[in-house]
Order: structure tokens, then C-alpha cells, then sequence
């Protein structure tokens, strides 16, 4: 049985219709005015324990209120989340006893005391054993080195330990599932490494089930295997990173520096996207191009200087999907 | 000097944002005018004087006093807020005086309490509580003057206060302690005449009578013509004194700004 | 089935022992700020004993009340509110939880919300600013005023100031209420309480009868201090009131904490169905 099973996942929000001027802010007050939006749009899927998910899709797309509904923060319009056999709003606290929750913008820290004065609540609030919140400190310590900065006050930690410090504090009671927030935003790249390399580990040392939202793409690509992308409230893509890429990132690009001015080129299914002095980037389906071909066809006709091949960033497929650009068939989604 | 205006229309516009404030305020305004007078009409019950002239006076004294606190209210946390923001740095760039751009932002605001509070209030309370009018004529626009003068003692004395916040993050509790010495030294809420001697003496060494006292006193006729001309003088004095110190602060407070690189 | 509840007693107890600790260790990260505020709050509540006191100086008593006894009545108001802010100041201050997100993380949390609310503040500054002015007030005239301090006596002003507190944390709370819906209603809060706050400075029998009214009725601050000082002066004026209202405070305070506290549920439910980002 999966760990996480969403059915028919609907929220509705009443929008307050806001009148302008005194005298409509009066009216709002008496008579108000409301617009329904539905936010999230008859979503289901299912989560095995264990699994990393990324939750992804432009801003306003529901994303984040699945999430909500999902930590318990907000309750379904109608259909059901259940969480190892509990609902998250109607069971919220024995729920949330199993739950860890990482928001990337805010701190759960007590930002003018020192991190270690936070772990300690945290340690009476979860009611975690002695030796668990010991044995944990020592890994945490070990994978993010938090003790070089555990007594100093949260105020004054760079934003890279406070993450950390906030993805320990979230971890520290052994939650079977965490739900992380955009968890490496505003981090450098090596800040955002340290803990993508972090997760994983916990994943495959704790059987920790991990949904994310983001919209580090890298993100998702560094630790899920799979990805749920969700556009108007609806899910559009749910399953592997791998077969996205597979399925839609077939179009490769050939970056060649060439020796002299060559002029132009004209090679069937071969597309010159960009030129600059003597370097041009050339566009190709693979199936239809055999990479070895064309660079084969290259220098026979040519000097060359340098070559690379390119494949098409997560990125960039999945701005092409918001977009419209990649129209997915019915066998491509695992729920749809 | 249209630079300026332009300050105090900006305020003037800011603060229409808030004026459901201002009706609390006028609010504000008129229920503590009538817990005064309450509170008088029950002291004076004992003194089986209800209806005569003292207690008049009083009343008289609590609308005009709390008419004042309408209108000499200030924006006590802008330059903190500037201050705190860094945004300080920016306005001295500009080729503004800043001093006079604080001036003209609160000149704003004082018109804008004018149209607000003060003569909403005013209506009411002449409405509602049966307050004497200026003693003469003359009184009157001598009356007018002198509240002048006491707006400018409190912003010069205010501006110190505000300076401050240079060398404290917050100034929340200098504000708060220089507005009850205020409220209690400057007769807005007790007329002096009630308060023991030396606590009137200590006060005739300060500026605060200058701010409530003796305008309304003016207005009520208790102090003779040939002095007003000399309590008038003592308010510019005191205006101008503080208004010194406030510079002399100010240029200090510049340098440790310019030496800590702000 | 009946569940177990997450927690017993004990660990409560507990848990709320840590989060005040930190409060205060929070708190005194800024020592001297946060002395610097308490004095400036000392100052600020002082003004209006001050006043009180010069005006009595001058005429001695008012309406039958001597200086001793207004400030009896006086004191209070000053030892509730402290008692307020000092144990209940998240509930005056949860508008602004809602605002910054920090309501979204209690509802993650396996602890109730009211329990995560009122743990999670103390307004050390205020409650020791307003509880020094009350202490004054109150060593100075307890023992002038001809009240004798038996047991039960004791008791009832213990009572009676825990119910003082819960009226004016009620009050608080009612107002911060409405930020689930969206609505601001700091000021209109603010005005309505530290205005009706004024009033109860002096003997309800200063205003005319419907003031009264609104202070035993509406705000009823009249059995925050009214009443329980009529209960240890016993003063002719009470004749003109019911005597059971001397008794009533800790009602009226379960009354407006069993409202109010309806009254945040259904706020939470609204915020559970619509949240603030939207």
C-alpha cells in the first residue's frame, strides 16, 4: 500500500472581490462579493514509501497549495489525502508527529538564539528518545558540520548554515516523510551541492519518503527519480525524470568552432540556430541525425577546432512544456 | 523651496492612506475629552461648583489641550526608519537640506491633521461640551500665534529625539519617555495651577509649558496683554534654542554617519 | 475509538516550561533595549497615576473616593494587564503570526495552536513596565484602604486577578480573531480597549449610565476593577448596583474566553480553507 495516496484532490478558494474606495471597502464589509478560483483541480497520485518526488510547475499552479493540504495547513475542498492512513487536516497533530517540513524562506529557528537552543525544543516537542536526537546530532554533524556553528545565534549564521541548520532541525525526529520548500533557494552552487549530496543520503540511510517544490530544476534532477509537474491546478507529468528527458529531449546541439570562415551550411534536418564569428550552433533531432554522421560530414568538408555536443537542459523541456510547446499523449502520464 | 512643497504634499498624500486612523483618532480625541470631564464634573460635584466659572475653565482647557495633541502629532519614526534602512545615504545625495525636508514632510502632515482630525473634532466638541470661546478677539489670534510657537518647541525638541536614533537602533523608548514628560511638564493633561510649587518652578526652567500652557492660557485670558508679547518671546526662544542643539546634534550625528561610511 | 491524547500533563508542562525559557532567553539577548523599554513603559503608565495624584492632592477626595482607595482601584487594572502579557501576550499578538507565515508552521506541528500561541510569547518589557506600577500602587494602599487580608480574602483577589487578565486577554483576542478573515482591526482594537481602558482609571459612578453600561456590559472592564474594589471597600455608591456583580468577574471572564475561543475556532477553520497567500 503507498504511503501517500492522493484521490481527486480539489481545492476551491473564495476570493474576496475587493471594491475600491471607501465607500466600496464599506460595501465589501456588509455585502461582500466573492469569486471562487479553483487552485488545485481534481489531482490524485501515489507515493511509495521511501520515494523522492519533485513537485514542480510555474508560480500560481497549485503546487504549493497541494502541499499545504498535504502538511496540513489548509483542508481539501473535496477528495481525499491520506497519510499512512490518516488524514492530514482531521488527524493534523498525530499526522504532523510523523511529518518533517522545510520552508526555504522561513526559519522554524528562534533567530536570536543560538541553533542548539531550537534542537532542544524540538527534542521535547517530538518526543524523540535520548539516544535517537545523540545519534542524530552526530550524523547531521558529521554530513553538514553544523557544530562549527551550533552555539552561535540564528541571526547571525550565513543563509548556507541556516539551511542547513533548518533541513537538521526538520530531520531531527526521524520523520517518516519531508516535505521540502524550495530548500536550496538564494544558496550558492556549492551550498546548494552539500545538501542536495545531504538528502540523498538520508533517503537511502532512512528510507525517508521526499516530496520537494521548486524551481531549482537542478533540484529534481540531482535527487528525484520522479517528478509530478502541475500546471492549473492539474497534473500534467507524473513519472521519471529520465523519461521526460528521453521522451521530449531529442533535439541535440552541435556547437563547432571551425578553423576559417566558412559561410553557410546546408545540411538536411540540420537547423543553424546561432553564429558568432566563427562559431555556430547547429540544431538536430537525433533520431534523425546520427551525431557520428554529421560531425563525420564535418570534417571531411571543413577545418575544425573544437566540437561539443549538447543535450537539452530539464530546463529547458520543462519551459517548453509551460509553454505549450511539448503536448504530452495519454500513455506519457502515469494518472492523468 | 518647491522642492519642499513637494515634501509636504507627498505627506499630505501618504497619510490619506490612513485615515481611518485619523477617524480614531478624532474618536480618540473626543471620548478622552469627555473622560475629563467626567472625571472633572465628579470633582467638582464635591465642590458644589458644577456650573461655575473654574470649572468652566477646565473644560475649556481639556478641549483645547486634546484639540492640540491632534494636531501636534509627528511621524516620531521617520528618520529612525531612514536611519535603519540605510535609505539615509540616498536623501543626503540629494541636493536637499534634510532637516528642512523632515520640516516640510511633518508640515504635511499637519495640514493634513488640520483637515482630518482637528476640525472634525473642533465641530463636535463645540457641539458637545460647552466650552468659552477665545477671550477677545486679539486673544484669539495671539492664541493662534502662540500654538504656533509650541508646535515649533516640540518638533525642535522632537527632532533631538529623533536624531538620536544615529546612536540608538531603536528609539521607541526615548519617544515614549520624552512624550510622557510631555504630557505631564507641559500641562496637556493637569493645568500647572494645579500642581505644586516646585514642580512649577522646576518647569519654568524647561521648555515644556511653552508647548501646551501657555498657549491655552493665552486663550483663556489669564495672561495679561503687556505679558503676552514676553511669553511669546520666551516660546521663540525656546524654539530656537532647540532648534541650535538640534543642528549642533545633527552635524554630529553627519560625522559619525560619514565615519562609519553609513 | 477514543484516541490517546499526544501528550499528558507532564509533558506539557514540560514543553511549556522550554518555550518560556527561550522567550526570556530571547529577551535578554537585548538586555539593554529591553530595559530601556520597560522603563519607558513604567514612565508612560505613570503619567496617568501622576496626574491622579496631583489632582487628589489638590482636592484631597472625589465623589467620596480617597486617594488611597483610587489607587486601590487603580492598581488593578495595572497587575491584570501585566498578568496578561506576561502569560497570554500571543493571544494580543497572533494577528501578526498569521502575517508572517510562523501560524503556517504551528499547524505542522503535532501541538495544539492556542497551546503553540500563548507559549510561544511573553511581553516581558510591558508586563514588568504595568506590574511595577501595579506593585506600587498596590503595597501602598493595601493595608491603608482597611482591608483585612484573611484567606479568603486572599483568594478572591487572586481570582480576581487571573479573571482580570483573561476579560482583557478576551478582548485582545476577539479583535486578532478577525485577521483570518483579512481584516485589520488594530487601531479600531486598540481604540476600543485603551480608551475603555481610560474610563476604568476612575469609579464607573464618574460617567453617566450608559458609560457604565458599555463598561460592564460591552468591555466589561467594570469587573476587571470596579467590582472587585467595592468587594474589599464596600462603598455606599454600590447600593445603586446589583451585589452579585461582586462575585461575577470569574464568570463573566469564562463567559468571554468560552466566546472568544468559539469564536477563534471558526476562524481556523476559515484559514484552514482558505490560508492567507490567496
Amino acid at each position: 500500500m503507498p504511503l501517500i495516496e492522493v484521490n481527486n484532490l480539489v481545492k476551491d478558494y473564495k476570493l474576496n472581490v475587493r471594491k475600491k474606495g471607501l465607500l466600496g471597502s464599506i460595501q465589501g464589509l456588509i455585502v461582500p462579493e466573492y469569486k471562487m478560483k479553483r487552485a488545485v483541480d481534481n489531482i490524485s497520485f501515489s507515493i511509495e514509501k521511501g520515494e523522492m518526488v519533485g513537485f514542480i510547475g510555474p508560480n500560481g499552479a497549485g503546487k504549493s497549495t497541494t502541499v499545504k493540504m498535504l502538511t496540513g495547513i489548509l483542508v481539501p475542498t473535496s477528495g481525499s489525502i491520506s497519510i499512512g492512513g490518516l488524514s492530514p487536516s482531521r488527524d493534523r497533530k498525530r499526522n504532523a508527529m510523523r511529518l518533517g517540513v522545510v520552508f526555504g524562506q522561513r526559519s522554524q529557528l528562534w533567530w536570536d538564539l543560538p541553533v542548539v537552543d531550537t534542537f532542544e525544543l524540538l527534542r521535547y516537542v517530538y518526543k524523540i528518545p535520548e539516544k535517537t536526537f545523540k545519534s542524530n546530532m552526530a550524523l547531521f554533524n558529521e554530513l553538514l558540520e553544523i557544530n562549527a556553528f551550533m552555539s552561535q545565534p540564528v541571526r547571525q549564521l550565513s543563509l548556507g548554515q541556516r539551511m542547513r541548520a533548518d533541513i537538521a532541525a526538520a530531520l531531527l525526529h526521524d520523520p517518516e516523510i519531508i516535505f521540502f520548500d524550495e530548500p536550496t533557494i538564494g544558496l550558492d552552487v556549492i551550498a546548494k551541492e552539500k545538501v542536495r549530496e545531504f538528502i540523498r543520503f538520508i533517503n537511502k540511510e532512512k528510507g525517508t519518503t521526499m516530496l520537494f517544490t521548486t524551481h531549482d530544476m537542478q533540484d529534481i534532477e540531482k535527487t528525484c527519480q520522479r517528478m509530478i509537474i502541475i500546471d492549473q491546478g492539474t497534473t500534467i507529468y507524473d513519472g521519471t525524470v529520465q523519461h521526460i528527458k528521453d521522451s521530449f529531449g531529442t533535439t541535440r546541439t552541435l556547437v563547432v568552432d571551425f578553423s576559417e570562415n566558412v559561410g553557410k551550411i546546408e545540411i538536411p534536418g540540420v537547423e543553424v540556430v546561432e553564429e558568432k564569428d566563427r562559431k555556430k550552433w547547429l540544431r538536430f533531432q537525433k533520431e534523425q541525425v546520427p551525431v557520428s554522421g554529421l560531425i563525420y560530414e564535418l570534417t571531411q568538408k571543413y577545418g575544425i577546432v573544437d566540437l561539443t555536443v549538447q543535450e537539452p537542459e530539464i530546463e529547458g523541456i520543462i519551459r517548453e512544456i509551460y509553454q505549450g510547446g511539448i503536448k504530452f499523449d495519454e500513455s506519457v502520464c502515469r494518472v492523468c | 523651496m518647491r522642492a519642499y512643497v513637494e515634501f509636504a504634499k507627498k505627506a499630505f498624500q501618504n497619510n490619506i492612506t490612513y485615515r481611518a486612523d485619523y477617524v480614531a483618532g478624532v474618536i480618540n480625541a473626543i471620548v478622552m475629552i469627555f473622560v475629563n470631564i467626567c472625571i472633572w464634573k465628579a470633582i467638582y460635584e464635591d465642590e458644589q461648583s458644577v456650573d461655575g466659572v473654574q470649572f468652566k475653565i477646565l473644560i475649556t482647557y481639556v478641549v483645547l489641550s486634546f484639540l492640540m495633541q491632534c494636531i501636534y502629532g509627528m511621524d516620531e519614526y521617520h528618520i529612525e526608519y531612514k536611519v535603519r534602512s540605510g535609505s539615509i545615504g540616498l536623501d543626503l545625495l540629494k541636493p536637499i537640506n534634510f532637516s528642512a525636508y523632515v520640516f516640510s514632510y511633518n508640515l504635511g502632515i499637519l495640514v493634513f491633521r488640520i483637515v482630518m482630525q482637528l476640525i472634525p473634532a473642533l465641530i463636535v466638541s463645540i457641539v458637545l461640551f460647552k466650552m468659552y470661546p477665545p477671550f477677545s478677539l486679539s486673544m484669539a489670534a495671539c492664541f493662534v500665534l502662540s500654538t504656533i510657537l509650541g508646535y515649533l518647541v516640540l518638533y525642535n525638541l522632537n527632532f533631538i529625539v529623533w536624531i538620536s536614533s544615529f546612536w540608538f537602533y531603536w528609539t521607541f523608548s526615548l519617544v515614549t519617555i520624552k512624550d510622557a514628560a510631555v504630557m505631564i511638564l507641559s500641562g496637556a493633561l493637569l493645568p500647572l495651577w494645579f500642581m505644586p510649587q516646585f514642580l512649577v518652578d522646576f518647569i519654568n526652567l524647561t521648555p515644556f509649558a511653552s508647548i501646551y500652557y501657555v498657549p491655552i492660557t493665552i486663550y483663556l485670558g489669564q495672561v495679561p496683554m503687556e505679558e503676552i508679547a514676553m511669553v511669546m518671546v520666551k516660546q521663540l526662544i525656546w524654539a530656537l534654542g532647540l532648534f541650535l542643539a538640534g543642528k549642533v546634534l545633527w552635524r554630529i550625528a553627519l560625522k559619525k554617519l560619514v565615519v562609519q561610511g553609513g | 475509538m477514543e484516541k490517546k491524547p499526544l501528550y499528558n500533563i507532564f509533558e506539557l508542562l514540560i514543553l511549556m516550561t522550554k518555550y518560556i525559557k527561550l522567550s526570556l532567553k530571547s529577551i535578554l539577548e537585548y538586555k539593554f533595549d529591553r530595559t530601556f523599554i520597560t522603563i519607558a513603559i513604567f514612565c508612560r503608565e505613570m503619567i496617568s497615576v501622576v496626574v491622579m495624584y496631583l489632582i487628589l492632592a489638590r482636592f484631597v477626595h472625589i465623589k467620596g473616593w480617597e486617594y488611597d482607595e483610587m489607587f486601590f482601584l487603580y492598581s488593578f487594572l495595572f497587575l491584570s494587564y501585566s498578568i496578561f502579557v506576561l502569560f497570554f501576550a500571543g493571544m494580543r499578538d497572533f494577528a501578526s503570526m498569521i502575517y508572517s507565515g510562523e501560524f503556517d508552521r504551528y499547524l505542522t506541528r503535532p501541538l495544539g495552536l492556542m497551546f503553540q500561541i500563548i507559549v510561544s510569547r511573553i511581553d516581558l518589557s510591558a508586563g514588568l513596565g504595568h506590574g511595577i506600577v501595579g506593585i506600587i500602587l498596590f503595597t501602598k494602599t493595601a493595608f491603608s484602604v482597611g482591608i483585612i487580608w484573611s484567606p479568603k480574602n486572599i483568594i478572591y483577589y487572586i481570582v480576581i486577578l487571573i479573571s482580570g487578565a483573561i476579560i482583557q486577554a478576551s478582548i485582545f483576542m476577539f479583535a486578532s480573531c478577525f485577521s483570518f478573515w483579512t481584516i485589520k482591526t488594530e487601531n479600531l482594537r486598540n481604540m476600543l480597549f485603551f480608551n475603555a481602558r481610560r474610563f476604568s482609571g476612575y469609579p464607573i459612578s464618574f460617567y453617566p449610565g450608559i458609560i457604565q453600561k458599555l463598561l460592564m456590559f460591552v468591555i466589561p472592564f467594570a469587573f476587571v476593577n470596579y467590582f472587585p474594589s467595592q468587594f474589599f471597600l464596600n462603598k455606599a455608591e454600590m447600593n445603586s448596583f446589583w451585589s452579585g456583580y461582586l462575585y461575577l468577574s470569574p464568570a463573566v471572564a469564562a463567559i468571554m474566553f468560552v466566546l472568544v475561543y468559539a469564536f477563534w475556532k471558526q476562524g481556523v477553520k476559515r484559514y484552514s480553507s482558505t490560508g492567507t497567500s490567496m
